[in-house]
């Protein structure tokens, strides 16, 4: 199953139990109904389903409105750049709205364009900004266990929060791996457990991360996994175990934000563990961005390798 | 003839409450930016007395005369302006965000145009609970300048939305004046364009106040829609402020902070035209009744203030 069709399939789940909820945004009840994330929500949904116009500023503070008269909402947006337009609602509007403990949930879902030539201003895989500059809880997934996870806790749950899937994942087969562990809010989850050494994965990096895992697999080198689904820093102590253990460390980040979790965690891990290899994947020395170009993190895997086991 | 009383009582009680406050404000105890509205009551005392019980009302940054209007009474206010736990919002909001949930007040915005998505967004969760309730929102001629209003009429109309968007125009934002920031906009024909009523009003007589923003709150209910009022008005007080273009000083309007040429010894009045709805009350009220009921709401306010 393609993945935006099983992430389609999880939202429905969720959606048809649900009463009085406003499901809206562009395009959300027409024509491919966002290239089918949202495809058969309008005619499950019991609330309303309002194709909207194209006025992202006042969306954002649509589903705060609706918050404060306590109404659940989940607005869908096609690109997540379109959310640049919402940040005044994003900061100061939730900064008010937060000072009562929500009984309503709105969930802004919109799609990290990380798939590529879009252009420089609509290619913004930078998710962690918007929790940064929020305040907020933000939710990435990639594959089968982490979004039904993450879908099913927090999609209608009471409060705010961003959660969002990749553009570039969303059109390829849905990735199904075990999942080890995962910590109780759903930031972190360990698919396999090696001890050679640990491979992190932030934002949507866990597919690079399993090619790394596989091809360590190959030449007897035993990786743990993990992904990490949260912006926002947390208990890191099952991972601070895991690395003790391997004390080797390969850090995969696809992010374009210069605000990144994986930076704040690499600290955290120098001051607890004695690591004798670190090794960095992500986008700092990356060339062109503002240029139509591919969005993938170019990854030399057999440099990684050597670089590891030299 | 005992509503008409009222009326004029609480225009005057804001008046003078607001006198209070900038009292206060010019001696340097509040920490906080306040915007006074003198000059708004009667506009203020229309909008109160045109709530239904279920409706709501959404404001901006300048505030203090709907939230002293929904009240009976200033301490509460003037206690979340020294942002103590006795406090409207136990001091957590402060001014430009005062609100009272309890008064039917929901939300207030100190960033221009914010409020405008909010009330929508609320007025879209009355239409889903099958709710005929309007939501009342205030906004200004400067808000009016942000892309917000466009995006909120658009939404509202296309949903059919219970709404009364009410427009303060007092011509100023900040320092400035609309001639010297922007074109001229016909809001009339702004909301021609989008199918949507307009109403404009001026003069500060409050029965004629009271009578049309409740025929806009009518209309609203009746087509499910919503519906503008642009409200001229004029904020009471002003300073001068020298530059080398203007060596005895520019006229500037009253925007935010103390009002130094309002004071306390001038009450009721600040202005002798009917840009001071206290004024226009003399329509109804003798020189001596308009002194008589002041004094006594003055020493009203000075004893619950002790």
């Amino acid at each position: 199953m393609k993945y935006v069709q099983f992430v389609n399939v999880q939202l429905k789940k969720i959606i048809e139990n649900k009463k009085n909820l406003v499901l809206y945004g562009q395009n959300i009840n027409a024509a491919s109904c966002l290239s089918g994330l949202t495809k058969g929500l309008g005619s499950i949904n019991q609330g309303f389903t309002i194709n909207t116009p194209n006025s992202e500023n006042t969306l954002v503070g649509v589903g705060f409105g609706l918050m404060l008269n306590n109404i659940s909402s989940i607005f869908f947006m096609k690109q997540m750049d379109f959310l640049l337009l919402g940040i005044d609602h994003l900061v100061n509007t939730y900064n008010v709205i937060r000072q009562n403990e929500p009984k309503a949930s709105f969930t802004i879902f919109p799609i990290n364009v990380d798939s590529g030539y879009e252009g420089p201003q609509s290619a913004l895989n930078n998710f962690n900004d918007f929790c940064s500059i929020a305040g907020v809880e933000g939710y990435s997934f990639t594959n089968k266990k982490d979004t039904q996870k993450i879908i099913s806790d927090y999609l209608v749950k009471p409060g705010f929060r961003i959660m969002s899937p990749s553009q570039r994942l969303l059109q390829n087969e849905t990735i199904d791996l075990n999942v080890l562990y995962n910590d109780n809010e759903f930031k972190f989850f360990h698919y396999m457990k090696g001890d050679d050494v640990s491979i992190i994965c932030f934002n949507y990096s866990l597919p690079y991360g399993i090619i790394l895992h596989d091809m360590f697999q190959e030449k007897d080198i035993n990786a743990s996994l993990f992904s990490i689904n949260t912006y926002s820093s947390f208990d890191y102590k099952y991972l601070i175990n895991d690395l003790r253990s391997t004390n080797n460390l390969i850090i995969i980040d696809d992010t374009k934000s210069a605000n990144k979790l994986s930076d704040k965690f690499l600290n955290e891990m120098y001051k607890c563990c004695n690591l004798d290899k670190v090794i960095i994947l992500d986008r700092r020395n990356e060339q062109n961005r503002f240029y139509p170009r591919h969005d993938k993190l170019e990854i030399d895997y057999f440099s990684v390798l050597n670089e590891l086991i030299n | 003839m005992k509503k008409k009383k009222e009326i004029i009582e609480q225009i005057i009680w804001l008046r003078l409450s607001q006198i209070f406050v900038n009292e206060r404000y010019k001696n340097g105890d509040f920490k906080i930016p306040i915007h006074l509205a003198m000059g708004h009551e009667s506009l203020a005392v229309a909008v109160d007395r045109s709530m239904k019980n279920d409706d709501s009302l959404i404001l901006s940054h300048r505030n203090i005369h709907y939230n002293l209007a929904r009240m009976d009474t200033l301490k509460e206010e003037m206690d979340e302006y020294y942002l103590k736990d006795t406090g409207i919002a136990n001091g957590h909001l402060g001014s430009m965000n005062m609100s009272n949930p309890k008064r039917n007040i929901v939300y207030s915005s100190s960033i221009l145009g914010n409020n405008l998505p909010v009330a929508t967004g609320f007025a879209l969760g009355n239409k889903l609970n099958k709710k005929d309730e309007v939501v009342f929102v205030v906004t200004g001629d400067g808000a009016i300048e942000e892309g917000s209003l466009w995006e909120s009429l658009l939404f509202m109309k296309s949903n059919n939305l219970n709404t009364v968007i009410i427009v303060e125009n007092n011509q100023w934002s900040l320092g400035t004046k609309i001639e010297e920031r922007r074109c001229d906009i016909y809001l009339d024909k702004i909301a021609d364009s989008l199918g949507i009523d307009y109403t404009s009003l001026q003069g500060n007589n409050p029965f004629e106040y009271i009578e049309i923003v409740s025929s806009c709150r009518a209309k609203s209910v009746e087509n499910n829609c919503p519906v503008i009022l642009e409200v001229h008005l004029t904020t009471l007080g002003y300073w001068y402020m020298e530059t080398e273009e203007y060596p005895d000083g520019k006229f500037i309007n009253y925007h935010a902070g103390p009002a130094p040429s309002v004071e306390i010894n001038d009450y009721p009045l600040i202005s002798t035209s009917n840009e001071d709805p206290l004024f226009v009350l003399k329509e109804y009220l003798t020189e001596k009744e308009l002194n008589d009921i002041s004094s006594k709401l003055l020493k009203k306010l000075e004893s619950e203030l002790v």
